[in-house]
């Protein structure tokens, strides 16, 4: 079961070597994170494209989805599993 | 009729502790009636996949969550109606899967539900897919905690819906508005007003509720249950789901500090989800422990005795270690509380799966072999228990 | 007129003589065509009745196969080109008789619709009918709920052919419809008897007559052409999601459902290996009469998994059969919810104005597969909680909200012979 944050609230993340999230941070709190699964959803490119790069991230109290917008390389928390 | 040795008494022991009257007993020599034995069903109890609510009905006083384990620690077997349930916890605890739950239960035994998204988080899909029917659930976007308790009061005094649902998730107070003590003398007249209204009412309380409004809470909630996360559940590398403990702080119908342990999948409906019925596959990881947690069922404390399927999983760091990927080792390891007949056990490759059953009948019979007179004995193993360990029937030249 | 009185008004005018069966004829092929962009089409073929050269076509959902009503009228007119004397005369509207209104006027916009002598006022009325000879098709289209508005300056005489009525109308100084709108119910049925229940409503854009398509069983067929053809199922999800949606659209809005689909699938044997037939059917029996076009797409995209087509797919046609009116809408009534809608719907007004008609409202799933998670639901405004799953939002020919809780069964407001 999760929580849709609609507005997919943007969040500061912080990259590892690889260039995988290992950090965010939201709402006043900062939580390192390991990512467990990761996909890309691609569409409606002949309009209004939609680029991102999900993550599936798990951290010390939450598991949570996040996605980097390939657009305007932005990174966005975008539900808590709950 | 010899007395067994010290070691296969230890063994018979906690075998009765677990199987009860299946376990086999001491007869002259170990005569089981294991093979004959149910499987206990609460190992496999498809307890978190998403789907409609329990089986249990409501009563006229309550309404059951929908897990069995939770229901069974609650006085009423239920979320009480005509009160007000608060559930409490942080992060991913599966508060809002117990309250969907909680909420296609209400809808099933015929009620409406209003839900008060202050979060702004509520997900209709999940909703639909957890047993939630979105025809009769009022989705309500206050701005505040203030409106919310307004919208709530209003929708109590006509008494249109059966259950109110306060979602306070990332309610943070602060900001212009009404002081917190002013809030909670209203949350404080809503629960009242619930009562005389006979509507049943859930609130969803995060952790950084101000002292004020929790002790608010405190008082009036009839029920008030504690959820905390203990576990996640991987298939592979991705967390699929979270072992959580439902504790009961609070109980007006019953004896408080009860606890039960929920095991929650999140199904994403794809084709993967099909793996999520296959127990052998799912393990459990808890940080910081060394303690040995099977495929988990609800309910069930940790299992002495008996070796995960598939073999032991290194417990995972927090930190942002990588993962590497799932190699079974072939060794079943020792868990350090039991003192089962698998000390007398030789080592085991990783067996497939549903061996649960067979391995212990197997290593019961083998320890008996073994520790008793050497002779080989009327049990029979299944194949697979004793593939690759050395035949002992083949080292003292057949039966 | 007599045709004497007619020369002499219009001296240059060109009278032909009618031709009722070839009119008829005509008319069937037009109705033939048309059958091809909606499933709901209706049309009086007696050519000596006064409404002869009317025809309705039930929009609902069509938009999704045919696009925005501008670019479907314009369709329409080009596949009747060659078959009437002349571009059509179109009206859209919420209910029959606003649509047809709207017909009129917008012919009044272009040149005066032929007369034929002898014959009726073709063209004078209706959905689609025949007349005028000016390039594009002349189409006035209504707002979405806006046919009383659009009705209310419009002289009330067109409420009604009865000549009794509209002297009553007269005498009564009511002038234009919206002044007939604007009197209370009572008032119309003590002034005109029942007929006044029927003009009251009529004027204030409410469906008076149930809308009858031509056939009866009829056939709900439709075809796409995909182009280039495609070779995977996912490429024919597509298609089939916009044909089973505009089904879905039209069943509801008939109050029906359906229990069995036929999708044919033409495949293009250009570039396939092996022995390939020219098409492929799926004669698919649905678990329950539905009308949601999602399940059926789901059921029969289930099936082509299974069993996918052995070469790429140039034609999709689906066909629904066993269409009947919903026996489901009475199943809401086992539902222990449904009794209290009405009370909780005053409620949630209530919530509505005070708070804001934005902030109550109840959640709807759209496509739970897509892939961006907001596109998955929709949400709906309070004002209509309760209406029950599969109501659709806004049906063109249909009653408007208001009437639709009950106006479907309760359409037995009939007066006598349409007009």
């Amino acid at each position: 079961m999760t929580r849709l944050l609609r507005e997919h609230p943007s969040i500061d993340v912080e990259l590892g070597p690889d260039g995988e999230p290992i950090a965010f941070r939201w709402n006043g709190r900062q939580e390192r994170i390991e990512v467990c699964n990761r996909w890309r959803v691609e569409e409606s490119w002949w309009s209004r494209p939609i680029a991102r790069d999900y993550f599936k991230v798990a951290g010390a109290s939450w598991l949570a989805l996040l996605y980097l917008d390939r657009v305007d390389l932005t990174w966005h928390l975008e539900r808590l599993y709950d | 009729m010899t007395t067994p040795p010290q070691n296969v008494q230890a063994a018979l022991a906690s075998l009765r502790e677990r199987w009860g009257g299946a376990a086999p007993r001491w007869g002259g020599e170990v005569e089981g009636a294991l093979a004959v034995a149910p499987r206990p069903s609460p190992a496999f109890d498809p307890e978190g996949l998403p789907g409609g609510p329990g089986a249990l009905p409501a009563s006229d006083r309550a309404i059951p969550t929908g897990f069995h384990s939770v229901d069974a620690i609650l006085g009423l077997g239920g979320l009480p109606r005509s009160a007000m349930t608060a559930i409490q916890g942080d992060g991913t605890s599966g508060k809002t899967t117990l309250a969907l739950q909680a909420v296609a239960g209400a809808q099933a035994a015929g009620g409406i539900v209003a839900y008060l998204d202050l979060a702004r988080s509520l997900d209709p899909v999940e909703a639909a897919a957890r047993g939630v029917q979105l025809d009769w659930l009022v989705v309500l976007m206050p701005d505040s905690l203030d409106e919310a308790l307004a919208m709530a009061a209003m929708l109590l005094q006509d008494r249109t819906v059966d259950l109110l649902l306060l979602d306070l998730q990332f309610w943070t107070p602060g900001g212009a508005g009404t002081s917190n003590s002013n809030l909670a003398e209203r949350l404080n007249r809503l629960a009242a007003l619930a009562r005389r209204a006979g509507v049943q009412v859930l609130v969803l309380e995060p952790p950084s509720l101000p002292p004020a409004l929790a002790g608010v809470l405190i008082q009036v909630a009839a029920l008030r249950l504690e959820l905390n996360w203990r576990a996640w559940i991987r298939l592979g590398r991705d967390v699929v789901g979270q072992r959580t403990e439902v504790r009961v702080t609070r109980d007006r119908f019953g004896p408080p500090g009860r606890a039960a342990e929920l095991g929650i999948l999140y199904a994403e409906g794809g084709l993967r989800d099909a793996c999520l019925i296959r127990r052998d596959l799912l393990r459990e990881s808890t940080p910081g422990t060394g303690r040995l947690t099977a495929a988990w069922g609800s309910g069930v404390a940790p299992l002495g005795g008996v070796a995960p399927p598939g073999g032991y999983r290194p417990n995972l760091p927090t930190s942002a270690a990588r993962l590497a990927p799932l190699h079974p080792p072939a060794i079943t390891p020792v868990p350090d509380d039991a003192t089962s007949p698998s000390s007398l056990a030789s080592p085991s490759p990783a067996p497939g799966p549903r061996q649960g059953l067979r391995s212990i009948r197997g290593r019961a019979d083998h320890s008996w072999r073994q520790a008793v007179d050497g002779r080989p004995g009327p049990g029979r193993e299944p194949p697979c228990a004793r593939a690759g360990r050395p035949d002992p029937d083949a080292a003292r030249g057949g039966p | 007129m007599p045709l004497g009185a007619a020369h002499r008004l219009a001296p240059e005018a060109v009278f032909l003589d009618p031709d009722p069966p070839a009119g008829a004829a005509a008319l069937k092929a037009a109705l033939d065509r048309l059958a091809g962009f909606s499933p709901g089409v209706a049309a009086e073929t007696d050519a000596m009745t006064p409404g002869f050269g009317r025809v309705e076509v039930q929009l609902d959902g069509l938009d999704r196969l045919w696009g925005p009503e501008p670019l479907l009228v314009r369709r329409v007119g080009e596949a009747l080109a060659g078959i009437l004397p002349g571009p059509p005369l179109a009206g859209i509207g919420g209910t029959r008789f606003a649509a047809a209104v709207a017909a009129v006027l917008a012919g009044k916009v272009a040149v005066p619709p032929l007369v034929a002598a002898g014959g009726a006022a073709g063209g004078a009325a209706g959905g689609v009918a025949c007349g005028v000879a000016s390039g594009a098709v002349a189409l006035h289209a209504i707002e979405p709920s806006g046919d009383a508005a659009f009705l209310a300056p419009l002289p009330a005489v067109m409420l009604s052919r009865d000549p009794e009525v509209r002297a009553r109308l007269d005498r009564f100084g009511l002038r234009v419809i919206g002044q007939v709108a604007e009197l209370p119910r009572s008032a119309l049925v003590a002034r005109f008897g029942p007929e006044g229940e029927w003009l009251h409503a009529r004027a204030r854009g409410e469906e008076t007559e149930p809308f009858r398509p031509r056939h009866a069983p009829e056939r709900f067929a439709m075809a796409l052409p995909i182009d280039p053809p495609v070779s995977n199922v996912e490429g024919l999800r597509f298609v089939l999601h916009r044909l089973a949606a505009a089904f879905g659209d039209q069943l509801d809005a008939r109050g029906a459902a359906t229990a069995r689909a036929r999708l044919t699938l033409e495949l293009d044997r250009s570039f396939s290996t092996g022995d390939v037939p020219p098409s492929m059917t799926i004669d698919q029996l649905l678990p329950e009469p539905t009308s949601e076009g999602l399940a059926i797409e789901r059921l029969l995209i289930a099936r082509l998994e299974m069993d996918p087509p052995r070469a790429s797919v140039a034609r999709v046609e689906l066909e629904l059969g066993d269409v009947a009116p919903a026996a489901g809408t009475q199943l809401s009534l086992f539902t222990p919810q449904t009794g209290r809608t009405g009370r909780l719907g005053w409620q949630l007004a209530r919530l509505g104005l005070r708070f804001g008609e934005d902030r109550v409202g109840w959640t709807e799933l759209e496509d739970t597969e897509a892939a961006l998670a907001e596109t998955r639901w929709t949400w709906r405004r309070g004002s209509s909680f309760g209406a029950g799953a599969g109501a659709s939002t806004t049906g063109r020919a249909t009653a408007p909200d208001r009437a639709r809780s009950g106006g479907r069964t309760n359409a037995a407001l009939h007066r006598g012979p349409a007009s």
